[in-house]
């Protein structure tokens, strides 16, 4: 092999090159020999490994452009024997690379000369061979070119830029014919993208480096280059449109075209107003949360750009081209997807989002006019859309469609709704949302009969369309004020809305046969329809007088349907439509919410005029109350079991969930005085709905109906999950995290029959257990809406009382043991702690001394289970987590006798769990069951580990009267005792789980910096097993568990130190090194992590955030292990002398 | 249909004393359930339903706790399935006989001496090399359906 080293000129070798004598020469040449051997054998794949080390030897010589350069200009002319000619192209094209590579590493010691003569002499073979056909070659060398001309445009003086650029110009001019012209259009395409800062290649230089060059080319040249496009484009646009035939041109033009349209990408910052640019979040959108499937951005170059953009006639130019190119579609060489017409079309989109002070900002009409002129050709994409839909299906491509619909999505982004629909006017006889309904109308219909497994164009169109009305309507939805569409639009928007549900609903029906798993489960339908849904019912909302009364319509309709065919005829298709419907309806009349309270919707706030004496004819009251009649309707057992389905019973669970966050006994209904502000009709509506369903009115009766819909889906329905869960989490669960809600709650009749069933029925003992949680979770928080203390703890005690009984009278029985694995008893009394957790995690100050005493009654009996059931992993773990989430509740109220007991019985159990557990091997032949047992084991210590920390903030947060110490409690000791419990069931396989990993070093770290005294006092065991364990998360790959290691560390030299000075013992024996039994001594432990840290600092990879942290141990470990340090020292000194000689050689 | 056999199959097989019935919806990843005849560990459960109107049904994958192998079933999730009385009792471990059998000390003082090794190799060896390093082994011996086996050891410090 061989290297190029020796080959390469001594000095840089510029643009010329003729001095090179006889030798030089031959060097070249077999230099140049061995890359096309190497190439050669690379494509043909012999010794692939061997050849690839010579190509790369190439860049990474010092100063090998005068090799470089030869191959570039000789290769073809010599090795043609032997070697094909495509394969001294890549010969070729591995030299340019070369050139870049060593060019951007050596770039500061080249002569001022040398960086222009390179420059010059890559842009120089770009266009001398723009006509030779390895197009792979002249593309490299010109991106090469292009880097290194950003890699000087900080140090290059403007003449020396523009002496490069005047070459550029005149080869866009096309005075050099077209292949010259058409180099020249691509140089400045790869110029360009190296400067914007998403697409530019990595230089080893600081982000600011790239910063600043982008604004340079944005301020003093981004126009220029456009203008020199637009020149050329239009200079070959007479030919293209004269010939009947491709003409060479075209391939001119679509550069241009392309050239163009990437400036108009150019993320433009310096016109806008916010100058001051954050280089590390910059090429970052910050437009993230717009709702919008289509990535999309406003074009907004700035007042400069007036002249080249508008006031030149581009767009008329562009329209004119593209309008003469759709005529000869039919010739040969030119069709719908060709490479020119695909560019012109996606200019004129990019042009039509177009915005800011580009444009006049006094002159409306200026950019409307604009706009127009775009609309004019745009619209002959796609009108009338049924001929055009036609024309598709019988075989037309689609793309011009699918653009005109993006085309309308970038002109509804930058216009309101009233600007958006006098654009057609002047050119069609109705309105632009108008046409947007007729399209969207057509594409829907298209969709329906498609064949739903395969996406084709209808579906994309759909979804830009209704991004365009997301776009246009959006805005309206969320201003208070009265804005609204034209009334034309609202018309469109009806009968659009009437037709996307009469398509939706037959398509339900039509699926309702449909038996495809995984597709049909209400939250994946939801989740997965949810976007759809919500630019539905923005259209609704658009016309919601019209929208809400034909819901209305379409729903009783459908009820009727079912009430009538019960019994007669099969019922699958109208549930199915039904159970749509209701989804709709939910998007429609309310929103999500996201965890907040949604308001009512502002279409439904404002465009109700009502009359004060009939509320109950507002249309959403009669809608809402004709859902709530129809669930009332499940309590009956015969119409439960012919039109209530589960899936069906799933849509009104998730309607009713949805629909009272909003509009049941709203918080603001009463009083509402932040908005009301003079316009008084707009809120009446809103005034009147809330009212209705408030606590003075009808709200306590659908409150009842609602918790009574619920009760009868719990225990009719059994074995039904999915419904019992969403009647769980999303029902129930919401309405008692309104107070005001609870109080009602706890008042009705049904409540207290819920509560009775829950302790009482069987039926509810057949829920899945964690929904039994939930559901003891959600009735005891209802207390919160009880008089006083007395009556809520009563409640809980009624509510609770018998599980507590329950357990401790199974524990108390004497063939407990025997009858304890009993498949029945397991299943009761998994299902009691669930209760119990569920309870235990409702706690809140009213009702902690119940859940207190609820707890402490059962704490005996919890070590009696966990005994007997050591072997049943799955009780185990319920039992601790019910712990857990009752110390959790319950520790920063306790009084000091109580945290006495809570503690010794959390140690108690430690200490069970632990000798049941330690030494203890599974012996399975499966191996899924050996690592369940594993994944067991450490869901069970992450518990514990949750244990003790609760533990550990008795001391940060306690609200009793007195302090703990009366009673003798010492937290520290008390979790450093319970630390050495588990620490030894922390097995270093088990600290490979991430989470557990995290929650041992957060907790060590923790109790090492606060209580770094008690640590002092462990037993050499506990110390040993702890020093262990922060060893190894030194050592461990997560950053954060070293940094908690190294604050743990730093901790304790702190510590040690102080008390030193103070002359107190600090960590005593154990900072002091020891001989153990053996005599060998033992280095003591600062001394230890003194040499580690080093070790680690010096020698090991580390992530630079630890730095700062490491540092920060460091400090302190030095100043108590001075003489170790001192050695140290002396021994790098040596070191240095020793290597002193060989360090200067280097 | 082809569940309703099952069920019946595995009644007559295993005996009322030894199973239970439980209602399909209740059993959860990590408990027992009987299928074709075989006491398993719940190691996964998926619900859907049968037809988009129709009721939920489970989906049961489990292992077989004595062999290790894989089976499955699905079964309506109102309905009942088997769920075995799985037991399991700790013994210390006295001996382990040349031909393949252990004797145990049971709580009442007397032995048991009924129970065989396991045939696999690599649980055998870590049962015999803890014993044979005198340590002082407890065996857990779990049993269920008329089978039993040792499922855990646990090590409670040298023998004296």
């Amino acid at each position: 092999m061989q290297g190029f080293t020796a080959a390469a000129p001594p000095a840089g070798g510029g643009g010329g090159g003729g001095g090179a004598g006889a030798s030089d020469l031959a060097q070249l040449q077999s230099t140049m020999q061995a890359i096309e051997l190497a190439c050669t054998s690379i494509q043909m794949h012999i010794n692939p490994a061997a050849a690839e080390a010579v190509i790369l030897s190439l860049g990474q010589s010092s100063q090998p452009y005068k090799t470089c350069q030869f191959i570039l200009d000789h290769a073809d002319t010599v090795l043609v024997v032997f070697a094909e000619k495509s394969q001294v192209a890549t010969a070729r094209f591995q030299a340019a690379a070369a050139i870049r590579e060593a060019a951007i590493r050596e770039w500061g010691f080249l002569s001022a000369d040398d960086k222009r003569g390179l420059i010059s002499f890559c842009l120089c073979y770009a266009m001398q061979h723009a006509s030779s056909p390895d197009n792979f070659v002249q593309s490299k060398v010109s991106s090469v070119a292009a880097q290194l001309m950003k890699r000087g445009w900080l140090e290059f003086v403007t003449a020396e830029k523009e002496t490069l650029f005047y070459q550029v110009n005149q080869a866009i001019l096309g005075i050099h014919g077209l292949d010259v012209q058409f180099a020249g259009i691509k140089f400045l395409e790869s110029l360009v993208s190296e400067f914007s800062p998403s697409t530019s290649s990595a230089m080893g230089l600081p982000r600011e480096f790239h910063e600043q060059c982008r604004r340079s080319l944005e301020l003093d040249y981004l126009k220029i280059f456009y203008r020199w496009t637009q020149e050329a484009a239009s200079g070959v646009t007479n030919r293209i449109v004269e010939s009947d035939s491709a003409v060479p041109e075209v391939k001119v033009c679509t550069a241009a075209l392309d050239l163009m349209l990437q400036i108009l990408n150019w993320d433009f910052r310096c016109n806008t107003n916010d100058t001051k640019v954050n280089v590390f979040s910059a090429g970052v959108r910050q437009d993230g949360d717009s709702p919008r499937r289509s990535e999309y951005h406003l074009l907004q170059p700035g007042s400069d750009w007036r002249d080249v953009l508008i006031s030149s006639g581009h767009v008329g130019w562009l329209l004119i081209l593209y309008s003469a190119l759709r005529k000869k579609f039919s010739f040969e060489g030119y069709w719908l997807d060709c490479p020119i017409a695909v560019s012109a079309r996606k200019l004129i989109i990019q042009l039509c989002s177009l915005a800011g002070a580009v444009f006049v900002s006094d002159d409306v009409k200026m950019h409307e006019q604009h706009l127009l002129q775009l609309l004019s050709g745009i619209i002959e994409w796609v009108d009338p859309p049924d001929a055009v839909s036609r024309a598709i299906e019988s075989g037309k491509s689609e793309s011009e469609m699918l653009d005109g619909c993006r085309a309308l999505l970038a002109i509804a982004n930058v216009t309101t709704p009233y600007v958006f629909d006098d654009l057609l006017k002047p050119l069609r006889p109705f309105g632009t949302l108008t046409f947007l309904a007729m399209l969207m109308s057509e594409v829907i219909k298209v969709l329906m009969t498609s064949n739903p497994d395969e996406e084709n164009w209808s579906w994309e169109a759909r979804d830009v369309i209704l991004d365009t009305w997301t776009a246009l309507l959006t805005p309206i939805n969320m201003i208070t004020a009265n804005a609204l569409l034209p009334s034309e639009g609202i018309k469109a928007a009806a009968n659009l809305f009437g037709f996307i549900v009469e398509c939706e609903l037959r398509m339900a029906s039509a699926s309702a046969f449909n038996d495809d798993g995984e597709a049909d489960y209400l939250h994946a339908s939801v989740s997965a329809m949810d976007e759809r849904l919500s630019s539905y019912s923005l259209i609704a909302r658009a016309s919601v007088d019209v929208s809400i009364p034909f819901l209305h319509r379409v729903f009783s309709e459908r009820v009727a349907r079912l009430n009538q065919g019960r019994g007669i005829v099969d019922l699958t298709e109208t549930m199915e439509e039904l159970y749509s419907l209701l989804l709709i309806i939910g998007h429609v009349i309310a929103d999500e919410g996201e965890g907040e309270i949604p308001l009512v919707p502002n279409a439904i706030q404002t465009q109700f005029v009502v009359n004060a004496m009939e509320t109950d004819k507002h249309p959403v009251i009669v809608l809402s109350s004709s859902i709530i009649k129809f669930a009332e309707q499940c309590q009956n057992p015969e119409l439960r079991s012919s039109v209530f389905s589960p899936r069906l019973l799933e849509s009104v669970i998730w309607f009713l969930a949805r629909w009272s966050r909003t509009y049941l006994m709203s918080s603001d209904g009463n009083g509402d005085k932040i908005l009301d502000s003079g316009h008084h009709h707009e809120h009446n509506s809103k005034k009147a709905l809330l009212s209705f369903f408030g606590e003075h009115n009808q709200g306590k009766s659908v409150l009842d109906i609602i918790v009574r819909v619920s009760l009868v889906t719990l225990t009719s329905f059994p074995g039904e999950k999915d419904l019992q869960g969403l009647t769980c989490y999303q029902l129930l669960h919401s309405l008692v995290q309104q107070k005001h809600i609870c109080i009602h709650l706890v008042t009705l009749n049904s409540w207290h029959e819920l509560a009775t069933a829950f302790s009482t029925e069987k039926t509810l003992f057949l829920l899945d257990s964690a929904h039994q949680r939930s559901l003891a979770q959600t009735l005891v928080r209802s207390a919160s809406g009880m008089r006083d203390s007395d009556t809520s703890s009563q409640y809980v005690r009624n509510l609770m009382g018998h599980i507590a009984t329950y357990i401790v009278e199974l524990s108390n029985k004497s063939n407990f043991k025997s009858i304890a694995q009993q498949p029945d008893i397991l299943l009761s009394v998994s299902c009691m702690l669930e209760r119990l957790r569920g309870a235990a995690s409702a706690s809140e100050p009213r009702t902690q001394k119940a859940i207190y005493e609820l707890g402490f009654s059962v704490m005996n009996p919890i070590l009696v289970l966990l005994e007997v059931y050591k072997h049943e992993s799955a009780v185990v773990y319920l039992l601790l987590k019910f712990v857990v989430d009752w110390v959790d509740g319950q520790i920063t109220y306790l009084e000091a006798q109580e945290t006495a007991s809570v503690v010794n019985f959390c140690m108690r159990l430690l200490q069970l769990y632990s000798s049941h557990n330690i030494g203890k091997i599974s012996i399975s032949l499966s191996s899924s069951l050996l690592s369940e047992a594993k994944t067991d084991m450490y869901k069970d210590l992450r518990a514990l580990l949750q244990l003790l920390s609760s533990l550990c903030s008795k001391d940060m947060i306690d609200f009793s009267s007195d302090s703990i110490e009366i009673q003798g409690t010492n937290i520290s000791q008390v979790v450093y005792f319970g630390l050495h419990i588990v620490t030894p069931l922390i097995s270093m396989d088990l600290l490979k789980y991430p989470k557990l990993c995290h929650d041992y070093f957060s907790l060590l770290s923790h109790m090492l910096e606060v209580y770094p005294e008690t640590f002092a006092q462990l037993n050499n065991e506990a110390f040993a097993h702890i020093l262990g364990t922060l060893d190894f998360g030194l050592h461990h790959q997560d950053a954060d568990v070293v940094t908690k290691c190294l604050r743990a560390v730093q901790a304790l030299a702190s510590y040690h130190y102080k008390e030193t000075r103070n002359s107190s013992v600090g960590l005593g024996a154990h900072a002091m090194g020891l001989e153990d039994s053996n005599g060998n001594f033992q280095e003591g432990l600062l001394s230890r992590f003194l040499r580690s840290l080093l070790q680690f600092l010096l020698f090991e990879d580390y992530s630079s955030d630890l730095t700062s942290v490491a540092a920060d141990a460091l400090l302190p470990l030095i100043l108590c292990e001075q003489s170790l340090y001192q050695r140290f020292r002396k021994n790098l000194t040596s070191f240095l002398i020793e290597v002193r000689g060989f360090l200067r050689t280097m | 249909m082809s569940d309703e056999e099952h069920h019946f199959e595995s009644k007559a097989d295993a005996g009322a004393s030894k199973t239970y019935p439980q209602q399909a919806g209740t059993i959860r990843k990590n408990g027992y359930i009987v299928i074709k005849a075989r006491p398993c560990k719940v190691v996964e459960v998926s619900t859907s339903k049968t037809g988009k109107h129709g009721h939920a049904k489970c989906h049961f994958v489990g292992i077989d706790i004595f062999t290790g192998k894989k089976l499955e079933d699905i079964v309506p999730s109102s309905h009942n399935c088997d769920v075995p009385h799985v037991n399991r009792t700790d013994y210390q471990l006295i001996d382990i006989s040349e031909d393949g059998f252990v004797s145990l000390l049971t709580d009442n003082g007397s032995t048991k001496d009924d129970l065989r090794l396991p045939t696999d190799d690599s649980l055998l060896t870590q049962i015999k090399d803890g014993f044979a390093e005198g340590k002082d082994l407890v065996v857990s011996v779990m049993s269920a359906m008329g089978e039993e086996q040792i499922c855990a050891l646990k090590d409670i410090g040298p023998k004296n």
